[in-house]
């Protein structure tokens, strides 16, 4: 269990002020100054060495994401960070938590992580809903401005640094890096093809780099503590601290800053009051939000909750958005629900995406209620499959992976359904 | 219709051959209303079937046999077609023979007969007129 | 230049190409929907898919991938296969299988590629979506249920045409292709949607439910609604032009045409003049070729003799007229019909000389009275593009709406004696300068001191000519290549009173002055021309003779005959040279080939279709000074001439796009 000295977030539940006072009494925005003249390629060295992982679903290694970025403007372009805030993932809510509790953790971070990239300034591009978050972090963004920690000379470390903050309309779809940046930008929220990427060409032709509100805003504590004491914790290549969100069926939903690599059992003993019914009464475990395939009780309970551990049980980290059935919930139900959610979402640009996750929703409905054969399952097995890396971004993986997952493991549920319900239909008919 | 044009037409009623057929074997059924003579034999053929006959008045053209002797024609009912057709209705039409090659043929829209109207088809044009 | 393998044979492609471009070079076919050569990349049909080493074990869309040194392609795996299957499948689920009625059934990419590459069944049991109309104007028609997003025509609108009309709303499989507000859209170029859409969605308005490609004769002909000379293709049934489409020519019209070019042929069926008309007691009355031709001799006009070509003559025609006032013993020939008269002494100032397809590489260019938008809109287009690339645009004359960002300089020729800084400046800088002299200020007499500005700006330098008129007549560079001018333009003639006048399709004339004239219209459209005539003789438009037209450009280039004249019409040719028998004079040539013959042995650069060569700019002195203010000599794009003022569909659009009224049918 993670010792309460080495917690990034101190404020994770706002049991103190967010204000800029407060936060500096936690050693936010201690001699900033001093971390920025370690120098541009120090700072990526040591995220480097500290072995960030993205921490808004794919995992790709921060330090490495940054070193992409030009080392010089060769034709006078500025370079940019993005700051992806629009946390609309179901069972996400983590960036919530920092940007309302903690947000000069991230108006800190997006400075040094922005002079790390040589960026020009940062944008922060944060969910519609998320209202009174917005509102407290253009406080934070103000008082930072006052206090000259921002803008002109930030911190007085000589660099012209900064911050603005976008709200969405709440589309889903904006939090995918380019559809982020065309929103940006004030056009319609849609990916964008790559390459050319984003460290090429993004926020209006400009090498951009756009991370997730806590793969910057633990960036000066890396500093601050040195990478070696961040990639102390976890297993190897899944380093560090990691906010897990933890909601469904547990005896107490939380937020919690967790070393990586723990225990799934542990995790929800130590810190959720176990499961609702005992560990007995666990259907599945849907460990990374929405977008990842569910993973049943047997083989979720001793898996370690990192990237590479999730992935050998046939699933992903993603948010580390834990979403706890047990055996009350309609599983079916549950996945249809989802896929309905990225109906609604798809963007509409790509073929297999806007014509599949309709189509996909639609057969979930009717699997629902056995209304099917058997048949179609395998039918809509093979449409996730032509759905599943025929598209621009990741939105149809995404859809794809819930039903391919339920299709794996609870393929007997749905064959139930569907005999059951022909058996009725037969009855009634009779 | 005079004598000589009885013998050497064949395009009018009936011709010698059948007339003198007729008054051997034939048996007088009935009479439409355009004076066709309707016969029939009066001895069966080996299966046991009669044959039945008709004589035209004027012109041989067999769309002038109105439907209810037709069916007789064909061996429909035993007497004339009065006796087991139901009575015409009011709003039955009198039977008209086929109207091909007579004035009272069917002319599509914009046939010149009907004064050249139609819709338009590809090629048309408007021609410009002066006082336009 | 990286070498790649595609299907297991080598080859070499151009740098920056991309994969689906390297599999065209090897031979191999690619489907696609939303890629365009014209256009920028979407990528979001996803059939294109391919297998690519290295790279991620899923197929890429080779549409948006660049093709990079030591690549291995597939297009035939079973992936790939699947792929397509896939993407056809989708793309199928919610398309309505109508195409028994759908206007692009025989011409539809989606038709052809899922017989290609599509399964012969369909699993989705669901019912299909539906989306409702939109309105998009007087020409393109819209049945949304069948749009399969490929965003060719927002990007075309947006790209192209400079104007941001189409765009998509609302998301996922709601997404929907419409107007601003369902506002028509309203632009010269618009129609090309028409032609971009791979499947039924957006169609022909006025050709809705005509005919099927399949039953067309096509007909390779030039475009006569403006001097661009746009390669077209006529496609008739019988004896009606039934649509245009435009034809690919990289140097003239890349791969678009105006909507009227495309609009107008629907006047070819109206207002027709299909008899001959003489004036007796005052009143235009139908009479016989023979009459005719006795009337004319009758007048016995001797040396007095002059003739005026209109703005949409072949050249055949206008040499066939010459040769017949020649023969006479008169050289009273005119085409500039609205009494311009700038010299003309020197072809290579009163030609577009740096091209259209290098127009696109200038870097300053400065518009003196031309709105480029309703006389030359393609040529519009370029500029568009070389505004892209960096170019500055400065405009004398009024105002119009441009599709780029332009300084405007005032609407007085004077300006042109005083540039302000800013053009001097840009013009200092720029390698590739250019100046374009429209029609407008060719009226207003800035041809001297456009002329002059040759060197000031130094438009001229190695291998680039940057002094450029554009004319607005499709007849006008053919009839100054024949010598079919005077020095004082039509006043000239007028002077002359000629005791017959020969009018060539001339439409736009002032009659006034030729009172006393014996006034024979030869031509095809019953118009200002023919009101104003004595005799009338039915004559054949552009789509009804072969002949060759020269653009602005000096392109010479030669159309063939579609359809025949209707009525007692003829040729104009034949008519000339029936009317030289009538008045007794030889002119050399009896049938078409003798008279290209003649023509070409006169003028050798009609006889070769290409850009002809005019030498060099003439020299000149300081500039001279001139004045006068800037009026645009198209105040109707939609009805310029006789054939679209006859044409109901760009009456329509000129009622509703110009004019605003609400002509949109109801319920429909």
């Amino acid at each position: 269990m993670l010792a309460d000295k080495d917690r990034i977030f101190t404020n994770l539940y706002g049991f103190q002020d967010w204000g800029l006072k407060a936060a500096q009494a936690r050693g936010d925005w201690d001699d900033t100054k001093s971390l920025i003249a370690r120098g541009h390629d120090a700072i990526i060295e040591e995220i480097k060495t500290s072995g960030l992982r993205g921490r808004g679903g794919a995992g790709f290694p921060t330090g490495l994401k940054w070193s992409f970025m030009p080392k010089e403007s060769k034709d006078g372009r500025p370079s940019f960070l993005v700051i992806n805030a629009d946390e609309s993932e179901p069972g996400s809510c983590k960036d919530r938590e920092i940007i309302r509790h903690d947000p000069h953790k991230l108006i800190e971070g997006a400075l040094v992580a922005g002079y790390a990239m040589r960026a020009r300034a940062a944008y922060i591009y944060i969910r519609g809903e998320y209202i009174r978050e917005a509102e407290v972090l253009q406080k934070a963004i103000d008082e930072a401005y006052d206090a000259g920690l921002i803008g002109k000379n930030a911190a007085k470390s000589g660099y012209d640094f900064d911050v603005f903050l976008h709200r969405g309309a709440g589309a889903y779809i904006c939090g995918e890096e380019t559809a982020m940046i065309e929103s940006l930008e004030g056009k319609k929220g849609q990916p964008r093809l790559k390459p050319p990427f984003p460290a090429g060409a993004g926020l209006y032709g400009c090498p951009t780099t756009v991370n997730n509100v806590e793969s910057i805003a633990v960036v000066p504590t890396i500093l601050r503590r040195g990478g070696e004491w961040f990639a102390g914790f976890g297993r190897e290549g899944n380093a560090g601290t990691k906010l897990f969100q933890i909601s469904g069926h547990v005896e107490k939903p939380c937020v919690v800053e967790e070393e990586m690599s723990i225990p799934f059992k542990d995790l929800i003993e130590k810190h959720c009051g176990g499961i609702t019914g005992g560990w007995d009464n666990l259907l599945a475990v849907i460990p990374g939000g929405s977008s990842v395939p569910l993973v049943p009780a047997e083989q979720i309970m001793d898996c370690p909750m990192d990237f590479d551990g999730l992935k050998e049980v046939g699933s992903g980290l993603g948010t580390a958005a834990v979403i706890v059935m047990d055996k009350s919930t309609d599983i079916v139900r549950a996945i249809s629900r989802i896929s309905y959610f990225y109906k609604h979402e798809s963007c509409g640009q790509c073929t297999p995406c806007r014509e599949g996750t309709g189509w996909m929703w639609r057969v979930m409905e009717r699997l629902r209620v056995g209304q099917s054969s058997r048949e179609e399952i395998d039918m809509l097995y093979e449409v996730t499959k032509q759905v599943e890396g025929h598209t621009i971004c990741a939105l149809g993986d995404a859809a794809a992976w819930p039903i391919q997952g339920l299709l794996k493991h609870f393929r007997p549920e749905l064959e139930r359904r569907i005999d059951e319900h022909a058996e009725f239909t037969k009855e009634a008919a009779e | 219709m005079n004598f000589l044009s009885k013998i050497f037409t064949w395009w009018n009623g009936a011709t010698i051959g059948t007339m003198l057929a007729a008054w051997r074997g034939f048996e007088h059924v009935g009479t439409d209303a355009q004076g066709n003579k309707y016969y029939r034999s009066k001895k069966k053929t080996g299966d046991g079937r009669e044959r039945r006959w008709v004589i035209y008045e004027g012109s041989n053209d067999a769309s002038r046999v109105p439907s209810e002797w037709h069916g007789w024609l064909h061996g429909l009912g035993e007497d004339v077609p009065e006796s087991f057709l139901p009575p015409a209705r009011i709003w039955e039409t009198d039977y008209t023979p086929n109207a091909t090659g007579t004035d009272t043929r069917y002319l599509p829209q914009g046939a010149l007969e009907k004064g050249g109207h139609r819709a338009r088809a590809t090629g048309d044009y408007e021609a410009w007129s002066p006082d336009a | 230049m990286p070498n790649v393998t595609v299907d297991g044979t080598e080859i070499e492609v151009p740098e920056g190409a991309t994969v689906l471009q390297a599999c065209e070079l090897a031979g191999k076919e690619i489907p696609r929907f939303c890629y365009h050569e014209r256009l920028s990349i979407a990528g979001n049909c996803r059939m294109c898919l391919v297998e690519v080493k290295p790279g991620p074990p899923k197929p890429q869309a080779s549409c948006a991938l660049p093709a990079t040194e030591g690549q291995e392609i597939r297009t035939d795996s079973e992936m790939v296969k699947k792929a397509r299957e896939g993407v056809m499948e989708f793309l199928l689920i919610n398309h309505p299988l109508d195409c028994p009625i759908c206007d692009q059934g025989g011409e539809c990419d989606l038709q052809d590629q899922a017989m290609a590459y599509g399964r012969g069944y369909t699993r989705y049991d669901e019912n299909k979506r539906a989306v409702t109309e939109k309105y998009m104007g007087p020409l393109i028609k819209t049945i949304m249920t069948r749009c399969i997003h490929c965003t060719r025509c927002v990007r075309f609108s947006e790209e192209v045409a400079g104007v941001d009309e189409i765009g998509a709303l609302y998301r996922g499989e709601n997404m929907q292709i419409t107007t601003y507000l369902e506002q028509a859209a309203e632009h010269e170029l618009s129609a090309n949607v028409i032609d971009l859409c791979p499947v039924g969605a957006l169609t022909s308005r006025p050709y809705a439910y005509e005919a099927r490609p399949w039953e067309l004769k096509k007909t390779l002909s030039i475009d006569v609604s403006d001097a661009m000379g746009s390669n077209i293709t006529l496609c008739s049934r019988g004896r009606e032009v039934l649509r245009v489409l435009p034809r690919i020519n990289d140097e003239v019209n890349e791969e678009w045409i105006t909507d009227k070019a495309r609009y107008q042929v629907d006047g070819l069926q109206r207002r027709r003049l299909d008899k001959v008309f003489l004036r007796k007691r005052g009143k235009l009355v139908e009479g016989s070729w023979d009459e005719a031709f006795k009337a004319i001799a009758k007048a016995k006009p001797g040396k007095s003799i002059a003739a005026i070509a209109g703005d949409m003559v072949d050249c055949e025609t206008m040499f066939a007229a010459k040769a017949l006032v020649k023969a006479s013993g008169s050289d009273l020939v005119e085409s500039r019909q609205t009494g311009m008269d700038y010299p003309t002494g020197n072809l290579a100032a009163v030609n577009f000389n740096t091209s259209f397809a290098e127009i696109e590489n200038a870097d300053a260019v400065l518009i003196v009275g031309s709105n480029l938008r309703t006389e030359a809109a393609l040529l519009n287009v370029r500029i568009r593009k070389a505004v892209k690339r960096g170019a500055k645009v400065f405009v004398v004359g009024p105002e119009w709406e441009t599709t780029y960002p332009a300084e405007f300089l005032g609407d007085d020729v004077s300006v042109l004696g005083k540039l302000p800084k800013a053009v001097t400046d840009a013009f200092k800088d720029a390698e590739r300068p250019a100046l374009i002299l429209g029609a407008g200020g060719l009226a207003a007499g800035a041809y001297d001191s456009a002329l002059g500005l040759v060197e000031t700006l130094g438009l001229v330098k190695d291998g680039w000519n940057g002094f450029n008129v554009v004319h607005t007549a499709a007849a006008r560079m053919g009839a100054l290549m024949l010598g079919f001018a005077q020095d004082g333009g039509i006043a000239d003639i007028a002077k002359a009173k000629p005791k017959l006048v020969l009018a060539l399709g001339a439409d736009e004339v002032d009659w006034e002055p030729f009172a006393d004239s014996l006034k024979v219209y030869i031509g095809h459209h019953g118009d200002k021309g023919a009101h104003a005539a004595d005799i009338i003789l039915p004559a054949a438009s552009y789509a009804e003779k072969p002949g060759s037209y020269v653009n602005t450009e000096g392109r010479v280039q030669f159309a063939d005959k579609a359809v025949f004249a209707p009525g007692d019409a003829r040729e104009d040719w034949t008519i000339l040279r029936a009317l030289a028998d009538a008045l007794k004079v030889k002119v050399g040539f009896d049938n078409f080939a003798q008279l290209r013959a003649a023509m070409t042995e006169e003028v050798p650069a009609l006889a070769v279709e290409g850009l002809a060569d005019y030498g060099s700019l003439p020299k000149t002195g300081k500039a001279a000074k001139a004045e006068g203010k800037i009026a645009y000599p198209i105040a109707d794009f939609y009805l310029t001439n006789p054939i679209a003022r006859a044409s109901t569909t760009m009456q329509r659009c000129s009622a509703e796009l110009i004019h605003g009224e609400d002509v949109r049918e109801a319920a429909e």
